[in-house]
C-alpha cells in the first residue's frame, strides 16, 4: 500500500534582490505505508523543504501530492516543546487539538510517555530536562496520536553520539510496533544507514534525488559488520562526489 | 524539588525575600535619621508630626476627609481606569501583534498618541466631560450630596487615566505577541489545531509575560498620573489633592505625609505585581 507520493514537486523562493531562486525539483518520491525512509543529503538540498511541503506548512509551486490520510506526526530540530507547558502538556497537546476527551488524553498520553520512559518526570518542564529527554518527549507529542506518516527533522542532530544512539533504537522500534511511515530527515550517514528500510539522497541546486535504494541489511545492525561498513562507505562516496560538484 | 509540604516551602521563600529587602532599607533608615536629628522644625517639619498623621489615618484632615478616604479615592479610580485600559488594551494589542493589516492601519495613530502625556488631556477632557461622575452616568442621584466614592470618580479623570494605561499595554500585548517564535505556530499546526486552539493555547500563553510587563508599566504609569491630576483642577478629592491643599495651608507635615503614602503605594505596586507575576503568571514560559 502507498502512503503519500510526490509528482513533479517544484519550489522556488525569490531572493532579496527579487530573482527567483530554485530550491527544490522536480522531485518524483512514492513511499510504502509501514516504511522507514532516511532523506540523506547536505545542507541546503531542500529536504526540509519537502518536509514542509509534506505537513503543509508551505505549499509546492507545481506538482501533486497524493496522501492517504492527513494524520501526521512532526519532531522538528529542537524538539519546540511548548516551555510553558509540562512534559505531559505538551504530549496531550495534539490529542486535545483533534478535540480527544481530557481524561482519554491524559491516559494516551501517560502511555505514550511510558514508552519513551519519561513517565516520572511528567510534571517536569522541559527546560528542567537534558536534552535528550527532551527530545524523546518531542517523539512523544509526535507518536500520541498514532500518525500514518512521522516526519522528522534532524530530530537527534544537538545530542551526544551515545544519546543519539539510544535513541535511534528507541524511534525504530516505537514506529515498527505502530507501523507508522517514517520520513527522517538527517546529513548524519551513519544514522541513516542505522535505521532506514530505504536511503533517498538529495543534492542541491537544486534539491533533487540523487540516490534512492532499499538497504538490505539485516535488522538488529551491528555498526561493526563488514555489510554495514560497506554500505556506510558507499553512500559516504556518494556524498562526497555532491559535495565535490 | 525537596520533599518539604508546599506550604512550609512558602513560608520560607517569603522569609526569603523579606530577608532580601533588608540591605534595600539602610538607605531609607539614613535618610529618617539624618531628618531626624539635623532638621529643626522652622523649615521642615519634624518626623514626628509627620508620623502623626501617619498613625491616625481615619481622622479627619482640613475637612477633605480622613488619609484613608483619600488613598482611597485615588486607588479605585487608578484601578478603575487600569481596568478600561486591560480590557481595551489587551485585545487591541492582540491584534495588532497578530495581524499585520491592523498593526498597519493603527500604527500612526496609536505612534501619535502614545507620547502625548494624559496631564496634557485634563483641561480638553473636563471641557468635553465637565465634572460628571460614576453616580449621574449610573443614575443613582440620591447618592449626589453624600460622601460616596462615586461621586469622586469624574468621568474625564477616568479617561485619562485609562489613557495613560492602555499604550504600555498594546505595546507590551502587541510584542509579546509578535515576539512568539514561529516555531511554536508551527508545531501546532502541523499537530493539528486550529486557529483558535493555537490563539488560546500558544499565543496567548507564550505572550503572557509580555502582557503583564505591560500591565506592570500601566500601573506604574496611572499613579503618577493620576496624582498629577489631582493636582489640579477638576477634583476636590484623592492624595494627590490633599497634597496640594496641603501645601497652600502651609501643612508641611501632611503634605509630607502624603508624599510617603505615594511612595509607598508605587513601591507597593511594584513590587507586589512582580511578586504575583512570578508565581501565577507561568514567567516561565520565557525561553532559558
Amino acid at each position: 500500500m502507498i502512503s503519500f507520493s510526490f509528482l513533479g514537486i517544484e519550489k522556488s523562493y525569490s531572493d532579496p534582490s527579487g530573482k527567483k531562486l530554485r530550491v527544490l525539483g522536480p522531485v518524483d518520491l512514492t513511499v510504502e505505508s509501514g516504511q522507514f525512509l532516511c532523506l540523506l543529503g547536505p545542507t541546503g538540498c531542500g529536504k526540509t523543504t519537502l518536509l514542509r511541503i509534506l505537513s503543509r506548512l508551505e505549499s509546492a509551486d507545481s506538482g501533486k501530492i497524493a496522501m492517504g490520510s492527513g494524520n501526521l506526526g512532526y519532531v522538528f530540530q529542537q524538539g519546540a516543546l511548548f516551555p510553558w507547558m509540562t512534559v505531559e502538556s505538551n504530549v496531550m497537546f495534539p490529542l486535545k487539538a483533534k478535540g480527544v476527551k481530557p481524561g482519554l488524553c491524559r491516559s494516551r498520553a501517560g502511555e505514550m510517555l511510558r514508552k519513551v520512559g519519561l513517565y516520572e518526570f511528567r510534571r517536569s518542564f522541559p527546560h528542567e530536562l537534558s536534552g535528550g529527554m527532551q527530545q524523546r518527549t518531542a517523539l512523544a507529542r509526535g507518536l500520541v496520536t498514532e500518525p500514518d506518516i512521522l516526519l522528522l527533522d534532524e530530530p537527534f542532530a544537538s545530542l551526544d553520539t551515545r544519546t543519539g544512539i539510544n535513541l535511534q533504537e528507541m524511534l525504530r522500534k516505537l514506529c515498527r510496533s505502530l507501523s507508522t511511515t517514517v520520513v527522517f530527515v538527517t546529513h548524519n550517514i551513519e544514522e541513516a544507514v542505522y535505521m532506514a528500510d530505504r536511503i533517498v539522497v538529495m543534492g542541491h541546486r537544486p534539491g533533487r534525488i540523487v540516490r534512492d535504494e532499499i538497504l538490505s541489511l539485516e535488522w538488529p545492525r551491528d555498526r561493526l559488520s563488514s555489510d554495514f561498513t560497506g554500505v556506510l562507505l558507499s553512500f559516504r562516496q556518494t556524498f562526497e562526489e555532491l559535495v565535490d560538484q | 524539588m525537596d520533599g518539604r509540604a508546599p506550604s512550609e516551602r512558602n513560608t520560607k521563600a517569603f522569609w526569603q525575600r523579606i530577608r532580601d529587602l533588608l540591605p534595600g532599607l539602610i538607605i531609607p533608615v539614613l535618610i529618617l535619621a539624618a531628618w531626624y536629628f539635623y532638621v529643626d522644625g522652622s523649615f521642615l517639619p519634624s518626623p514626628s508630626a509627620v508620623f502623626y498623621i501617619l498613625l491616625h489615618p481615619a481622622e479627619d484632615i482640613l475637612s477633605c476627609g480622613s488619609l484613608l478616604w483619600n488613598i482611597g479615592v485615588s486607588l479605585v479610580r487608578v484601578l478603575l481606569g487600569l481596568f478600561i485600559a486591560i480590557v481595551v488594551g489587551t485585545p487591541f494589542g492582540f491584534m495588532m501583534g497578530a495581524n499585520t493589516g491592523f498593526r498597519k492601519f493603527t500604527s500612526v495613530v496609536t505612534e501619535l498618541a502614545r507620547p502625548l502625556s494624559p496631564i496634557a488631556l485634563l483641561p480638553l477632557s473636563i471641557i468635553v466631560f465637565k465634572d460628571t461622575s460614576f453616580t449621574e452616568v449610573l443614575g443613582l442621584n440620591s447618592l449626589k450630596y453624600t460622601r460616596h466614592v462615586l461621586n469622586e470618580l469624574q468621568i474625564g479623570m477616568i479617561f485619562i487615566l485609562a489613557w495613560g494605561g492602555v499604550f504600555p499595554i498594546i505595546l507590551e500585548t502587541m510584542h509579546g505577541v509578535r515576539g512568539v517564535r514561529k516555531v511554536y505556530v508551527e508545531a501546532a499546526r502541523v499537530l493539528g489545531a486550529s486557529r483558535t486552539f493555537i490563539f488560546r493555547h500558544v499565543l496567548l500563553p507564550a505572550s503572557l509575560p509580555d502582557i503583564f510587563t505591560g500591565y506592570r508599566m500601566a500601573v506604574g504609569r496611572c499613579w503618577m498620573v493620576i496624582i498629577a491630576a489631582e493636582m489640579l483642577p477638576g477634583t476636590n478629592s484623592g492624595i494627590g489633592y490633599l497634597l496640594r491643599y496641603s501645601y497652600q495651608l502651609s501643612r508641611l507635615d501632611i503634605m509630607i505625609a502624603c508624599i510617603l503614602i505615594i511612595a509607598v503605594i508605587g513601591f507597593v505596586f511594584s513590587r507586589g505585581l512582580e511578586y504575583a507575576g512570578d508565581r501565577w503568571l507561568l514567567l516561565r514560559a520565557r525561553e532559558r
